[in-house]
């Protein structure tokens, strides 16, 4: 059996088959949180995000169009939600990092802790960055996708994708410097600044 | 090759849409720069960081959002502009009730609902501590009186979601009973109505609960929700059925549907 595509479960959605929306829920509700949690670092309002979407399916269905990508859509809708809600409540803006599941153990105590800090290097992103890399890398859209989404060229996307990815790479870095610093710290080789020596 | 070059290339060289040549040329720089090489890495190691889930609630709280919402809607909004106001911003109302401090109560009553639960899975089949047991009496007064504020709401749509966390409790309050039995006879909403009906007919053993559905039979107007009484009575075997059902059928312009349905139970009651 295969699955009926996204556009037209949205379509019987449009046409008055509401119940058909729990389908579309089914399928979107794990990336959406995924990219909201990525993006504000806080579950319960990733999780009040994802309802609002699905209220403003329900609420805005008959502006869907057929042959409009469903993906692009609720994804457009997706932001527009954030925004909004941002706009009402500018305070909560900032990222709350423990909110963040922990790194899940690897096989490595060091691979884990490398993971640890990109997953910090990425929240230190500024929002826009961050936005492009969860779409692209966690969202799994292709730039093309993106470009449509975000209102720009191709080559803008490409562009942005890359100066994201030069920023976490240097905030990577600084953290990691931190990091092996403290190390030293821990086993004496390196006295704290500032700091007494206790014996 | 530069850096800069490769900046250009780098997001597509990273999702393998470069040309051989192209290909060719970029990874030839990445093995002579640090910098480059060191992007291509985390942007592999992006990949592995923990995907984040949404919590085991979350359909559920979908589909009571999207039943309010279709509750929200059956109600068409009467001819005066107010009223039509209303209930276009009806079902942001319910939204943003959820996020209301009753909404709030109500979610963190459902949670603390959750953790005990879990606690008592967690513990076994011990006999539970008088903590806990007073505990959980605690709670379900709370949640019951979230319920009884929950039916005296403006919208159908809340006064619903009430209706429906009633459902959650083996045992009910009387005072909750009583407030039930009055959303089954005079809430506007048929929806709200069929709901209160369902939720009474669980407690089918409390003589109160038994007497007030089926007396609640005479005023109803809504052939849905008659002909859900006239099933419940069927299947409570109620004694006075084959009279009230003789009350029903002399009714001036009963449905027809419902007329069938009465003539149908009465033969199954001969």
């Amino acid at each position: 059996m295969t699955l009926a595509p996204d556009e037209d479960l949205m379509l019987q959605v449009r046409d008055g088959a509401g119940e058909t929306l729990g389908v579309l829920f089914d399928r979107y509700q794990a990336p959406l949180f995924n990219f909201y949690a990525k993006l504000t670092g806080n579950r319960t309002l990733s999780e009040d995000l994802v309802q609002e979407v699905f209220l403003r399916i329900l609420k805005y269905r008959q502006s869907y169009r057929p042959g409009t990508p469903f993906r692009a859509w609720i994804y457009q809708i997706a932001r527009n939600a954030r925004f909004d809600h941002f706009r009402k409540s500018p305070r909560e803006m900032t990222f709350e990092p423990e909110m963040l599941p922990p790194v899940i153990p690897t096989d490595s105590a060091e691979e884990q802790q490398e993971l640890e800090l990109l997953q910090r290097a990425l929240q230190q992103l500024p929002e826009e960055k961050r936005e492009i890399l969860v779409l692209c890398r966690f969202q799994e859209l292709k730039y093309e996708e993106i470009a449509a989404l975000l209102g720009c060229e191709l080559n803008t996307v490409k562009t942005r994708i890359h100066r994201a990815l030069e920023e976490l790479r240097k905030n990577f870095h600084q953290l990691a410097k931190g990091t092996v610093l403290k190390k030293a710290q821990a086993a004496g080789n390196i006295p704290p600044r500032g700091g007494r020596h206790e014996v | 090759m530069k850096c800069e070059h490769i900046a250009e290339l780098l997001p597509d060289y990273l999702e393998g849409r470069l040309s051989a040549d192209q290909h060719h040329n970029v990874e030839a720089h990445l093995e002579q720069c640090a910098d480059c090489s060191e992007e291509v890495v985390i942007w592999r190691k992006l990949s592995l960081l923990p995907v984040d889930q949404p919590g085991p609630e979350s359909r559920a709280r979908f589909e009571a959002m999207f039943e309010a919402y279709q509750a929200g809607r059956s109600n068409p909004p009467a001819d005066d502009s107010h009223q039509g106001k209303r209930a276009s911003t009806w079902n942001w109302n319910v939204f943003h009730w959820l996020r209301s401090p009753l909404g709030a109560m109500a979610w963190s009553v459902t949670l603390v609902a959750i953790g005990v639960f879990a606690g008592l899975r967690v513990a076994g089949p011990k006999p539970p501590s008088p903590d806990l047991a007073a505990m959980q009496s605690e709670l379900t007064s709370m949640k019951q009186l979230v319920v009884l504020s929950m039916l005296q709401q403006q919208s159908a749509s809340a006064r619903l979601e009430g209706v429906t966390w009633s459902t959650r409790e083996q045992q009910l309050d009387p005072q909750v009973l009583s407030a039930l039995l009055h959303t089954l006879r005079y809430d506007q909403s048929v929806d709200v109505r069929l709901a209160a009906l369902d939720a009474l007919s669980r407690h089918s053993r409390q003589p109160q609960v038994h007497k007030g559905v089926l007396d609640s039979l005479q005023q109803e107007q809504s052939p849905l929700v008659q002909v859900a009484l006239i099933d419940l009575m069927l299947e409570w075997r109620d004694r006075d059925a084959a009279h009230r059902l003789q009350e029903l059928e002399q009714t001036p312009n009963l449905n027809p549907t419902v007329r069938q349905r009465v003539e149908w139970a009465k033969s199954k009651l001969n």
